[in-house]
């Protein structure tokens, strides 16, 4: 086995993994806060994170259509976009929760996780049928923009592309301004009262509906802007990409203890980061009898194995724990 | 309503049954091509076992339908005998996750696995790629697939107790995530699986399967569909007689209250396990048939799609519904394979006759719009409206009397 | 000894549900009074094995049942009913009966799927003791309604019939009175002294209606805060200060109400 390779590619094992863990983490919050209110698994949020990836790259194909592209200043371009993908997905996380998760806030709960399923299909649909009936195609390519792409060496074998700077630095500014908001803000207050007790919350003048409305509005705004970076990062998206890094974020929001916001953070990086290690390591360790397609699996084996051993995660279940 | 109230009337609705069966065979047989026909085919045999008539008379009529003119029609169009069949596979599909979800309550997503499992065990030792495993030797005759329909049950029932062990303790959303997670990991493996050791040949798929030996020299296609229909009955009576049994009275009781269940001397994971390894094994069964089925299997027959889809199924008949789980996977499979590919088609041939509606040329419609492809939006589409208007599905689980000392009067109280 | 469970305490977190109680019963009915949260029913949760306890030691005829399940502490023959009643709600009466033999049942799954003589007569037999039992609690004419659609006193005679479904030696039951007129409460004491003389199986009540309590209890255990700070028979402690204190001290009531 060649250890110096295996130490060679270390640093940059290390940034995918970063930019994989930033993106999981982001899509994790919109689980992670609905579950802390309404101890539900909201199966459609990986909808609404492609929701927003397909938004933005809307967005910029009619930009470069327009021949304007390269014109704007790419910052402005990035804001414009990722702003319009958090909007959108947004909207559509509020309307999922009024129609299809509203009604059944008193079933069984086997009743609304099947109807998140439900939701989650039809969407994955529904974008393909507009894509096709709009472009008559449903794999769309983010379009590039040059500056986006230039690649900063960082020692002769390591480099970062810009886009991938940018990724993270979108990422923790969105999620400093979450925590701030949480903890921060009087509707964080109240977003954390409802999570702990929702008669209660009520009867303290809290409007619980509109409490879990906005959970699913920020929660899907997150999930936008990890679509759009999600999309600028890796490119290609189709309406059901959206699917197994939602699982994925999901199994960080476990990883770092359901309903926990710093949780979903820490998990949503540590998942990342194994990750990016078992789909560079698992080929060379294993002589290419195990190639990176097993990293899924890799991803799943920590979910269970989290469940069983310690379900409450790494830094402990609900929001309420976390003052 | 007046339909419902005919249906309730023997006298009007046996002549009834019998005029739609003959009705519709007419149509079947002057109409080969059409949907619309076998649909109403179909639509006599759910009249005929929802409508009030003697309990042998109903048997004696569906036997007309499903043993003499199911297989007439097939004679004439195998394509409607293929459909009885995937709706025969499918129907014991439901029927197997309807005891995992509708009696026991465990949402398992990933319950097409078993099916693989199953299937996959018939492929790798009926077809000659069990050489490149054990050198040779292989494949094994035609014969051997009937011992295999019990390896398949075995293995799939193996492969539920396996995952269940670990996984039963958890809350009713986790363990839905964890049996997604593992109906990925069983796909992935499937995926990968050609190396190190070539188990499963990856994407590419393993053919050509045996077939088993046909008894006297039925056309194969005829004598799937009177294998699988056999299968059918079999899993309709072993879930029948669980049901009525204390085995199911406990698988409902742990959905209804586990906590209660298990102070009431329910012990929970044993119970768990036992629906996960019976709903599991009949999904083996089916995988084994299908693979010799079809004769070629690849990793696309088991994806997730495929396992909402078999849930659909159980939530559209009703769960804990063994006749809604068969009703369920009539609906989804015709659905799926007669109305979307046939509005595929027929939206092709207005396309290439050049039709226009309202000034819109057909023929400038987008090529990557096919109907067939949207199999995803009917079950959600299924999954959330039935969730929001029709929780307990098209034919609920009736509560039946099931005492077995029932006297003749309380059996007059039943409602039909 | 049937029944021994010596020095429980249980713990959440910071807070002592239970502190080093003592609880004994040889036969007959016993009541466990005390004020709200005085931790009555976090006894019944240690003594079913729904919460293991921090401290101390339970004993069925000197079989320990620390660490068992609840289902294999029902097998043993301690079956209980439940505060807020958990019946299976979709499930007929008699089926809810059903459920509580299911410890009894020996059958297995090939008797079920070969449905032989040994399976009809053994499923036949619990039909039968199963509809005796309601007929008996009173609910003969209500077996095959959803349990659901029963009135609330139905549905605590239900309750009270799945759980001697199970044959118990030792009966806990969790306010069984709660929400019954006076009359039906009587009747229902009636109907549990009747099952002691019968079978010879030991009671245990929770219960906040006092009139209950003195009539029907033979030994009367008090707890508040946890501890145990009374027990004898209903008389003496109806006289003993310290219940006097904890009852008319803080809530100012006589007979505290359901």
């Amino acid at each position: 086995m060649d250890v110096e390779l295996l130490i060679g590619i270390l640093p940059q094992v290390v940034i995918d993994g970063l930019i994989l863990g930033f993106m999981y983490a982001l899509i994790a919050l919109g689980y992670t806060m609905v579950y802390g209110v309404l101890e539900f698994i909201n199966f459609a949020h990986s909808e609404v994170f492609i929701f927003g990836a397909f938004v933005g790259v809307e967005i910029m194909l009619g930009l470069k259509s327009a021949g304007v592209l390269e014109r704007f200043p790419w910052i402005l371009v990035l804001v414009v976009v990722l702003l319009a993908g958090m909007l959108a997905s947004a909207l559509l996380a509020f309307t999922i929760e009024r129609v299809a998760y509203r009604p059944l806030r008193h079933a069984p709960r086997l009743i609304p996780l099947i109807s998140a399923i439900g939701v989650s299909f039809f969407l994955q649909d529904v974008i393909r049928l507009t894509e096709s009936i709009w472009r008559n195609a449903f794999n769309l390519v983010y379009p590039t923009i040059e500056s986006l792409n230039v690649r900063l060496e960082i020692t002769e074998t390591i480099d970062v592309s810009i886009k991938s700077l940018v990724v993270i630095v979108a990422a923790l500014l969105m999620l400093w301004a979450l925590h701030a908001l949480v903890n921060r803000t009087k509707v964080g207050t109240a977003i954390r009262a409802v999570a702990e007790d929702q008669a209660a919350a009520s009867l303290m003048g809290i409007n619980v509906n509109r409490i879990i409305s906005l959970t699913f509005v920020i929660g899907g705004a997150m999930g936008g802007a990890a679509g759009v970076l999600f999309g600028v990062q890796y490119g290609l998206i189709n309406p059901y990409t959206g699917f197994i890094p939602g699982l994925k974020a999901f199994t960080a929001a476990v990883l770092g203890g359901i309903g926990n916001i710093p949780g979903a953070m820490l998990g949503g990086l540590v998942l990342g980061l194994l990750e990016a290690f078992a789909a560079s390591y698992l080929s060379l360790l294993t002589g290419g009898a195990f190639g990176a397609e097993y990293k899924d699996i890799f991803a799943f084996s920590i979910l269970i194995l989290i469940l069983i051993f310690r379900p409450k995660g790494l830094l402990g279940e609900v929001v309420r724990e976390r003052a | 309503m007046r339909g419902a109230r005919v249906i309730r009337r023997p006298l009007v609705a046996i002549p009834l049954s019998v005029l739609l069966l003959i009705v519709s065979g007419a149509a079947v047989a002057s109409f080969p091509r059409s949907v619309l026909a076998f649909l109403l085919f179909q639509g006599a045999i759910l009249f005929i076992y929802l409508a009030a008539m003697p309990g042998y008379l109903r048997a004696a009529l569906l036997a007309v339908a499903l043993l003499v003119m199911m297989p007439i029609i097939g004679a004439y169009n195998v394509y409607y005998l293929e459909i009885a069949t995937q709706v025969g596979i499918f129907a014991a599909l439901a029927l197997g996750l309807n005891i995992v979800v509708g009696l026991a309550g465990l949402l398992d997503l990933g319950y097409v696995a078993f099916f693989a499992v199953g299937a996959y065990s018939w492929a790798i030792f009926g077809s000659p790629h069990a050489n490149q495993i054990f050198g040779g030797g292989f494949p094994l005759a035609p014969g051997w697939f009937y011992l295999f329909i019990f390896v398949g049950l075995a293995v799939a029932a193996l492969a539920g107790v396996l995952l269940g062990l670990p996984v039963l303790r958890l809350h009713g959303d986790y363990l839905a995530i964890v049996t997604l997670g593992f109906g990925e990991v069983i796909r992935v493996l499937a995926n990968n699986l050609d190396k190190p050791i070539n188990f499963t040949n990856g994407p590419k798929g393993i053919t050509p399967i045996n077939r088993p030996p046909v008894p006297f020299g039925l056309p194969y296609a005829e004598y799937s569909y009177f294998l699988v229909l056999l299968i059918v009955l079999v899993v309709i009576v072993v879930n029948r007689r669980l049901e009525d049994s204390h085995i199911g009275r406990a698988w409902e009781a742990i959905r209804e209250d586990q906590v209660a269940a298990q102070a009431m001397g329910v012990p929970l994971v044993r119970a768990k396990l036992l629906a996960f390894a019976c709903g599991a094994s009949f999904a083996g069964v089916m995988g084994v048939v299908f693979a010799a089925k079809q004769v070629f299997i690849n990793p696309e027959s088991f994806t997730f799609l495929e396992s909402i889809g078999v849930l659909a199924m159980v939530i559209l008949g009703g769960m804990g519904s063994i006749p809604g789980a068969v009703l369920g996977a009539t609906i989804v499979t015709v659905l799926n394979l007669q109305v979307l590919k046939g509005l595929s088609l027929w939206l092709n041939e207005l396309k290439n006759a050049g039709v226009v509606i309202l000034g819109y040329p057909l023929a400038d419609l987008p090529t990557q719009l096919e109907p067939a492809k949207y199999e995803r939006m009917i079950f959600g589409v299924i999954l959330v409206v039935m969730m929001i208007f029709r929780p307990q599905g098209f034919l609920p689980a009736r509560r039946r009397q099931r005492e077995i000392e029932v006297t003749a009067e309380e059996h007059k109280t039943v409602t039909v | 000894m049937l029944f021994a469970a010596k020095g429980i305490t249980k713990r959440f977190g910071g807070l002592t549900a239970v502190k080093d109680v003592d609880f004994t019963l040889e036969g007959g009915i016993a009541a466990i009074i005390g004020p709200n949260g005085a931790g009555k029913t976090t006894l019944f949760n240690v003594f079913t094995g729904l919460y293991t306890p921090d401290g101390g030691e339970v004993k069925l005829d000197e079989h320990s049942l620390i660490g068992l399940r609840p289902d294999e502490i029902t097998a043993l023959g301690v079956c209980r009913t439940f505060q807020n009643i958990r019946l299976f709600k979709a499930m007929t009466a008699i089926e809810n009966v059903l459920v509580g033999m299911h410890a009894r049942v020996e059958l297995g799954l090939w008797d079920v799927l070969a449905r032989g003589p040994r399976f009809r007569a053994v499923e036949g037999e619990a039909w039968r003791t199963a509809r005796t039992l309601l007929e008996r609690v009173g609910l003969g004419r209500q077996l095959h309604t959803e349990a659901r659609h029963l009135p609330y006193g139905d549905q605590r005679r239900l309750e009270l019939a799945r759980a001697l479904a199970s044959k118990p030696r030792l009966l806990l039951l969790d306010e069984p009175t709660a929400g019954m007129t006076g009359s039906e409460a009587r009747q229902l004491m009636g109907l549990l002294r009747g099952f002691v003389a019968d079978s010879g199986l030991g009671i245990v009540l929770i219960e906040h209606n006092m009139r209950v309590v003195m009539e029907v209890s033979d030994r009367v255990t008090v707890l508040d805060h946890g501890e145990k700070i009374a027990e004898g028979t209903p008389r003496e402690v109806q006289t003993n200060a310290r219940v006097i204190e904890a009852y008319l001290g803080r809530r100012g009531a006589h007979s505290a109400a359901p």
